[in-house]
């Protein structure tokens, strides 16, 4: 599923959950993994890095630390365009102050410009446990089909008890067509017509896949894009949820007119793995 | 002045008889599937001094034209109607959703309002006499005027067409969608500092004054009170009582920004219609208040509004045909062709986006409020005013015909039955699936002229992930291929082949779909649509007997 994967290392509180995550889905995946470090090299740090590292239970001859210096999201992503990373793996407040949400810390910048796949861990373990309700934004499109399909390899790797495949879908301006009438009943007749259509294309979406190890189910929600999904995996309790990534970068303007991922990216629900 | 017992009587009388007119002639354009709103118009035309004023002068006067305190209590209760308007009509404003739409919506939406912006300018500025100015002093202001009302297309009227037509829920839906949003936000702008150039309202602020402020007020409303009110919002919906909490929240707020703009010297409408895009932002903001805030300002308030209008003007005497044909050419000719190449230039087909052109062409009741306001500003003449309701009637009621027209072809529009042709059904003799599928693939590859090969990899990929024999003697092979229309076969066996259907039964019709690549919610539709047909044992055993193809095609259109 991927071949090489990326850790921006640091000597931060998490820094050690991480490594021993990474460890994991490295195991997992049978991927390569390459440590990126942003910050000046010398002796010593690298010493201290190669120690932190080992201790996530990396063989220390296999440790490959690539080095550079700048604005941190920036070189991370360019060194991982340099090394053929395909998998970014890093750690996110769930929730950042307001200054910082606006302005950008460096996960959300990874998250809102990803040049791979990238694995955002709210809550890294040293102890990692592996995740047991896995829900998907998808929208039948082909990227979908392949959200799905690496979240099932995923899911039978983890043991997961469940895939809930989520679509949203909203169309704004409804509420103005009470205008001729002066009733809802309309608009609420049209919205379950909708509504079923889209159950509908959900089970035929599902049967199509047919995946057969792992209990899958599809949830429609009407609001939102991005927000009923936030909202719908905090109530499932899910623990990672996968999306595609945003198809171009987004700038203070969806910060501002927020939108599908920056609805999820304001407070991240769980873990997400945003798929390139 | 206080109101008289009389005058009180007389002023429950008149906005009792206008409820009524509005509810009964709106309710009988719905029965011919039209906006109520244009019945509304036309009630105030029959009980105003146009129809009822002529025929019963004295009885005409006893109820509307009475004193002057009535007068004004109508004209308060009318101004408060278009504030509500206004309010609502930004509630359903969805920034997002423009900038989600991107280029095509963005070229739509400018292209569609500054092509018939510049013909209205250079129409009015050129040839003012042609087109009824009133005052040649105010040349400038009204070229300015006839541009935005040339410019403008009604939110409520293009939703209640995308709804007729069942596309709201589809792309080129919310294409329509947010490029009318986009347009109503410019075109309140744009008409906001034209009435605060008239200097109508406010204190006499400078015109830089006037413009700074309401940009601050713009950006402030945007930017720092949306995500005001979108904190508060969760809290009055769970704590205070519901619906009456949110309702007064909402127009407590509207009210608000519309003196604030009043004040500064830009109409209130402007100020409620930002307030409510602030507030209709919202993602806490559920879907039943938007509703319920829509009827409670629909079923009361817009009614006696649009009925005012007939009772504020004789359309016979104001009736001019040369300004009413200028203003109906003028404004097919600037949003249609506007729009229409927007949309085209953003990557629409050529029907596409003539029927985008055309459903952007819709001006109904926004045109009207944007026409009585320049009225009672002193900026038109009557006989204009009469002309720019005559034309935001005619592009209303022409924009579902037009847009159906142009968007037969559209995907949404296919359904199961529509793809049947009788030279693409046959009776086979074959055996096997894997021959009943080349069998199929053969048939539409001659037809279409398709790879043969390429579309069987495809179909042979897709069944080898799970068979399709679907149970109920159906067999739908398919597949997404990289073609622009959907295209589909049927083969009746009636000996059956075998096809690992679910149910074990043999397949005796089997149904080859092929969709285009990039529309991959219309295969999951016809699939869907297909398998609900299957349902019925008994309708399907006699669609298997049927004596031969017409035959097959009648029983199958009828499942």
């Amino acid at each position: 599923m991927f071949k090489k994967i990326g850790l921006a290392v640091t000597f931060s509180p998490n820094s050690k959950a991480l490594l021993k995550e990474t460890k994991l889905y490295s195991d997992q995946f049978a991927a390569e993994v390459i440590f990126i470090h942003v910050g000046s090299k010398n002796d010593s740090i690298e010493a201290r890095l190669r120690e932190l590292i080992s201790s996530g239970g990396f063989a220390p001859e296999n440790i490959n630390i690539v080095w550079g210096q700048g604005d941190p999201a920036k070189v991370i992503n360019k060194k991982c365009i340099e090394n053929g990373v395909d998998l970014l793996i890093a750690g996110a407040l769930e929730k950042e102050k307001v200054i910082k949400y606006y302005i950008g810390s460096v996960a959300r910048k990874l998250m809102r410009d990803p040049v791979c796949s990238l694995f955002i861990l709210t809550e890294p373990q040293i102890e990692a446990k592996p995740f047991k309700k896995i829900s998907v934004q998808i929208d039948y499109s082909y990227e979908s089909e392949i959200l799905v399909n690496i979240a099932y390899q995923l899911a039978i790797k983890e043991k997961a008890s469940e895939i809930c495949l989520i679509r949203e879908y909203e169309v704004p301006g409804l509420a103005i067509t009470v205008y001729d009438t002066g009733s809802t009943d309309e608009t609420e007749k049209t919205r379950k017509i909708w509504h079923s259509e889209e159950k509908e294309k959900m089970d035929v979406f599902i049967n199509e896949l047919n995946l057969t190890e792992i209990k899958v189910r599809g949830v429609c929600l009407y609001g939102k894009e991005g927000w009923e999904a936030s909202n719908f995996v905090k109530e499932n309790n899910s623990d990672l949820l996968i999306m595609s990534a945003p198809s171009k970068k987004l700038s203070f303007i969806d910060r501002i007119f927020q939108h599908n991922e920056e609805f999820i990216f304001k407070e991240l629900p769980c873990s997400i793995l945003l798929i390139k | 002045m206080n109101l008289t017992p009389e005058d009180i009587t007389r002023f429950l009388i008149a906005i009792s008889v206008m409820l009524l007119a509005a509810k009964v002639f709106g309710e009988l354009l719905r029965l011919i599937k039209q906006p109520s709103v244009v019945g509304e118009i036309l009630a105030g035309i029959i009980i105003g001094p146009t129809v009822f004023g002529t025929l019963a002068p004295d009885m005409f006067n006893t109820i509307f034209a009475n004193s002057k305190s009535t007068d004004i209590a109508i004209d308060g209760i009318t101004n408060l109607a278009v504030i509500m308007l206004l309010l609502v009509s930004g509630l359903e404003v969805n920034l997002s959703l423009v900038f989600k739409q991107g280029k095509t919506a963005l070229y739509t939406s400018v292209i569609g309002m500054v092509f018939p912006f510049a013909i209205g300018f250079l129409a009015a500025y050129f040839f003012p006499d042609f087109l009824g100015i009133k005052d040649p002093s105010l040349r400038l202001i009204f070229a300015l005027f006839v541009g935005t009302a040339l410019s403008i297309t009604a939110l409520p009227v293009v939703a209640r067409t995308l709804m007729d037509l069942n596309i709201f829920k589809t792309q080129i839906g919310f294409l329509i969608i947010a490029s009318a949003m986009f347009n109503d936000l410019i075109g309140w702008l744009v008409f906001s500092f034209i009435l605060g150039m008239l200097g109508q309202s406010g204190h006499g602020f400078d015109i830089s004054v006037i413009i700074t402020s309401t940009l601050v007020f713009i950006a402030f409303m945007l930017l720092i009170g949306r995500k005001i009110f979108n904190k508060i919002i969760p809290f009055i919906q769970n704590k205070i009582s519901y619906p009456g909490g949110i309702l007064n929240f909402i127009f407590i707020l509207g009210f608000l920004g519309a003196a604030f703009t009043e004040y500064i010297g830009i109409h209130a409408i402007f100020g409620a219609f930002i307030v409510g895009i602030a507030i209709g932002d919202s993602a806490h903001l559920k879907e039943q208040t938007r509703e319920m805030v829509q009827q409670f300002v629909t079923n009361i308030f817009a009614p006696l509004f649009f009925v005012s209008i007939g009772l504020r003007v004789n359309f016979i005497t104001s009736f001019d045909f040369v300004i009413v044909l200028i203003f109906v050419v003028l404004a097919f000719a600037g949003k249609v062709i506007g729009c229409g190449l927007g949309a085209y230039w953003g990557g629409m087909k050529k029907d596409e986006a003539l029927a985008i052109g055309f459903g952007m062409n819709s001006r109904g009741a926004m045109e009207i409020v944007l026409g009585i306001l320049a009225l009672q500003a002193g900026l038109i003449h009557e006989r204009v005013f009469v002309a720019l309701v005559i034309m935001a009637l005619v592009t209303s009621l022409s924009s579902a015909p037009f847009m159906s027209y142009f968007l037969k072809k559209f995907k949404n529009s296919i359904n199961v039955n529509s793809l049947l042709t009788p030279d693409l059904v046959f009776f086979t003799d074959t055996d096997s699936k894997e021959s009943v599928i080349e069998e199929l693939i053969r048939k539409l590859s001659e037809r279409y002229k398709l790879d043969y090969s390429y579309i069987k990899s495809e179909v042979m990929k897709r069944e080898a992930i799970i068979s399709t024999g679907l149970g109920n003697h159906l067999a739908l092979p398919h597949a997404k291929i990289k073609i622009s229309e959907v295209h589909f076969a049927i083969a009746i066996s009636k000996e059956g082949i075998e096809f690992d259907s679910l149910d074990e039964k043999p397949a005796k019709i089997i149904i080859l779909l092929l969709t285009p690549f990039d529309h991959p919610e219309l295969q999951l539709r016809l699939i869907s649509e297909i398998s609900k047909k299957f349902k019925d044992e008994e309708a399907i055993k006699e669609l298997i007997d049927s004596a031969d193809i017409n035959n097959f095609i009648t029983n199958f259109k009828s499942l």
